[in-house]
């Protein structure tokens, strides 16, 4: 896959510019949503948790435990949103000329990358407001992010390839990732589960990923390393079927979808 | 593959299916994931032939006519030349870069401007960013809508669009160039230069493949036309 979208690399850089000027054009707040959307998600979840149930679910802040968590999961499912429907909607170009077709997704994969970034900024400014020492072990974020976007490139890829055949695939997607958003551990913390339910929340690789982000930022703590491993190890197995899928899916994409 | 010859299309069998639904070729598919080969020669049900046993040969510098009627498979030849699709049978040799012209607009999106579209249309025929700001001003004039360009296509008149791609396609410096009834649309200006552009290109030698109902204009501008029958 490298060396393919190395081989086009300014079709990629076109397509990420393209998607990215879309994005923001003709909207009055611009890149302002990149904030927006991440930073209300948290301050509603500490009105409900905070103010309306008056629960307890850490001893970290609400504004840094419920961001923490925010910030993975908005990366996560935007780029699988926009990935979903992205090789459909560009039948026209499928069906007329050939180019790797996962440029596609990814170009929506690097436009929320790009907002992740900008929401990450705010989250680096949530962590001296609220005085987290920086420690050595925040490093272990940037392993951690890695495997969040092998993770969402993954689902990305597989399931636009699936809509090219089932369109249930979009009509599923928002239930799903509604669903998913549950199983994910972001206005939670698997620490308080038991340990039988803890191993059922962990087949989801999402736990791990947002579990351990929020442990190396706000607790200072490092991450197992074998866990890591395996984890590491499922999430590229996933990402080597998907990407075999869809290779074998490009090939008659063109007159099927 | 002698060096004269820039394509080479060898017993080339295409099927389509007429069905909807196209998901048992998805478990197919699944199973085709970790297997090499495929197996496709027999018709399933719904399923027909487009292309039964096609033969191309085609030199480089030829520019070549394809003439016939309706679903008879002239684009589905283009199509596999652009490797948009893939035969279910024989072999398919390219030797250069091929630049279909693409349907009008569809390598455009509407919110960009002209200038924009330019690169979007560009890098996707397979030219460098770089190499189109070269010859970003060439492009444009040729288009003939500069007063235009910084405008969002999506409100350029169907003619204004044809005429970017076209001015797009033509700057893209491909081995091979594929039409397929393209030049229906500009006005009559517009379509003296785009012959004028074809009589450029056969004199630089290079490679085309028109398809269109006009018989009259394959015979100008073609060496050689292929007539299909259904």
């Amino acid at each position: 896959m490298f060396k393919r979208l190395v081989n086009y690399r300014d079709l990629l850089i076109v397509f990420i510019w393209r998607e990215f000027t879309i994005k923001y054009r003709q909207t009055a707040l611009g890149l302002l949503w990149a904030i927006f959307q991440p930073l209300s998600m948290m301050l509603l979840f500490t009105f409900i948790f905070g103010i309306v149930l008056k629960h307890k679910l850490s001893d970290y802040p609400y504004v840094l435990f419920f961001y923490s968590g925010i910030l993975p999961w908005s990366f996560f499912s935007s780029s699988v949103n926009f990935g979903i429907n992205s090789l459909v909607n560009q039948r026209s170009l499928i069906t007329k000329i050939y180019f790797p077709r996962e440029i596609i997704p990814i170009s929506g994969l690097a436009v929320s990358f790009i907002d992740f970034c900008i929401s990450f900024l705010i989250y680096v400014l949530f962590l001296k407001i609220y005085g987290i020492h920086f420690t050595k072990n925040m490093v272990w974020f940037i392993p951690l992010l890695g495997m969040l976007i092998i993770f969402s490139m993954s689902i990305s890829l597989l399931f636009s390839a699936l809509n090219v055949y089932y369109r249930d695939v979009k009509l599923l997607s928002s239930f799903l990732l509604q669903l998913w958003f549950f199983a994910t551990p972001i206005f939670y913390s698997v620490d308080k589960v038991s340990m039988k339910f803890k191993l059922i929340l962990f087949l989801n690789p999402l736990t791990f990923i947002v579990e351990n982000m929020r442990r190396v930022t706000l607790e200072g703590r490092g991450v197992i390393f074998w866990q890591l491993c395996f984890e590491l190890l499922m999430i590229s197995l996933f990402y080597i079927f998907s990407y075999r899928l869809f290779l074998t899916v490009e090939r008659k994409m063109a007159d099927i979808i | 593959m002698s060096q004269e010859e820039i394509i080479v299309m060898q017993d080339v069998w295409k099927k389509y299916s007429k069905s909807v639904r196209s998901y048992h070729t998805l478990r197919e598919d699944i199973v085709n994931t970790f297997k090499k080969k495929y197996n496709s020669d027999s018709l399933k049900r719904d399923e027909f032939w487009v292309l039964k046993d096609f033969n191309l040969n085609v030199k480089k510098g030829e520019s070549i006519g394809l003439y016939g009627p309706n679903g008879c498979g002239k684009s589905t030849i283009l199509k596999l030349i652009a490797r948009v699709t893939y035969p279910d049978n024989g072999t398919i040799k390219v030797n250069g870069k091929v630049a279909p012209l693409i349907e009008i607009g569809a390598g455009f999106h509407p919110d960009l401007t002209g200038r924009e579209n330019i690169f979007m249309n560009g890098t996707i025929l397979g030219m460098s960013i770089r190499e189109i700001k070269k010859k970003l001003d060439q492009i444009i004039d040729f288009s003939g809508i500069r007063d235009f360009i910084d405008m969002p296509v999506k409100k350029y008149s169907s003619g204004m669009y044809l005429r970017l791609a076209f001015s797009v396609a033509i700057h893209s410096n491909a081995d091979i160039y594929l039409f397929d009834e393209i030049l229906a649309v500009g006005d009559e200006e517009f379509r003296k230069k785009c012959y004028d552009a074809i009589e450029v290109f056969r004199t630089q030698k290079r490679t085309m493949l028109v398809v269109s109902h006009n018989y009259e204009s394959l015979k100008k501008y073609t060496d050689k036309i292929l007539e299909f029958g259904i």
